[in-house]
């Protein structure tokens, strides 16, 4: 995968073949997700979906639950919204008639959205499988459980394309 | 950020207002004013009538919203990359790159940082911003 500035706030993303592959299937996992009813989630996912409004560490509060209203909503809407930039994509991949390489040219707030709902199939994939820093750290064959190995694999894909597109970020005193 | 990002934004900073609406029955509403003497602006409500006292339960809750007594607190995880936490920092709240990477360096060291004191509106929009980054941001009241 590549990321290159085509003009001002304008960017080519190009893909091979595998690449694009790869992408169109976490793409179908990642609408399929945003359409699940976040009542029957694992309460991890249900958690990351329905954010926390506390004070002084205790949440459930009478006064708060406005907000947590609020905050529930406004998160749900978000799905919606990534949901249909997901059929987008897909869309733009049914349509491309060169597929090797894969070239999408996109505005650097779509980037940042497309950057964003890549980061939410990493999320996902942690919060299901209880991920840790230590599987993160670890090599791959020191991860028994194949699901777990392959989950990891594919956050670490997706990581790879995200720091593609964002290009060196840190600064390191 | 993304124009739709901004637009949900906007949503956000207009929740019901279930304790502030009272005029709506025909009874005058309380209109606002600031007491800016100490530097912050105190919300406090003007009371429209000498015989019209004001609601304290409203006063409570616009001074609590006026407040920048709530903190957002971006919680380690062991997904997100550095420098995408860099960014994300560098996106919502405008940080520049080196206090972004100093609170990054925080969250990953320390587990947690307080990135924003904000009003309890503008504290929400950022939770909402960063969580729809995938970040582990929480609203505490200090």
């Amino acid at each position: 995968m590549t990321c290159e500035p085509i003009a001002p706030d304008q960017w080519r993303l190009s893909f091979t073949e595998p690449e694009a592959g790869f992408l169109v299937n976490v793409l179908a996992r990642l609408g399929k997700h945003y359409q699940d009813d976040v009542a029957r989630m694992p309460p991890a996912l249900r958690a990351y979906w329905q954010g926390t409004i506390s004070r002084g560490g205790v949440a459930d509060q009478d006064d708060l639950k406005e907000s947590q209203e609020v905050l529930a909503e406004a998160r749900a809407e978000l799905r919606a919204e990534r949901l249909a930039l997901v059929e987008n994509w897909m869309r733009e991949y049914e349509l491309a008639e060169e597929r090797d390489p894969w070239k999408v040219e996109i505005s650097s707030a779509e980037r940042d959205e497309f950057i964003a709902m890549l980061n939410d199939r990493r999320m996902f994939l942690a919060l299901e499988l209880g991920i840790t820093e230590e599987d993160m750290e670890a090599a791959p064959n020191q991860i028994p459980q194949e699901a777990r190995r392959v989950s990891i694999l594919e956050i670490d894909v997706l990581g790879h394309f995200i720091l593609v597109m964002l290009g060196p970020q840190i600064y390191r005193p | 950020m993304s124009q739709v990002e901004s637009m949900r934004g906007a949503k956000i900073l207009t929740p019901k207002r279930r304790g502030i609406d009272a005029g709506r029955d025909g009874s005058p509403l309380p209109s606002l004013i600031f007491d800016g003497r100490d530097g912050t602006h105190v919300p406090t409500l003007a009371k429209p009538g000498t015989e019209t006292s004001p609601d304290i339960d409203v006063e409570e809750k616009l001074k609590e919203a006026f407040s920048r007594g709530w903190s957002v607190i971006v919680w380690n995880d062991p997904v997100n990359l550095m420098d995408y936490v860099v960014y994300v920092f560098k996106t919502v709240l405008k940080m520049n790159e080196k206090d972004a990477s100093r609170h990054m360096w925080e969250v990953h060291q320390k587990g947690k940082s307080v990135v924003a004191r904000e009003t309890r509106e503008k504290s929400e929009l950022i939770i909402h911003r960063l969580r729809g980054f995938g970040l582990n941001a929480t609203l505490e009241q200090a």
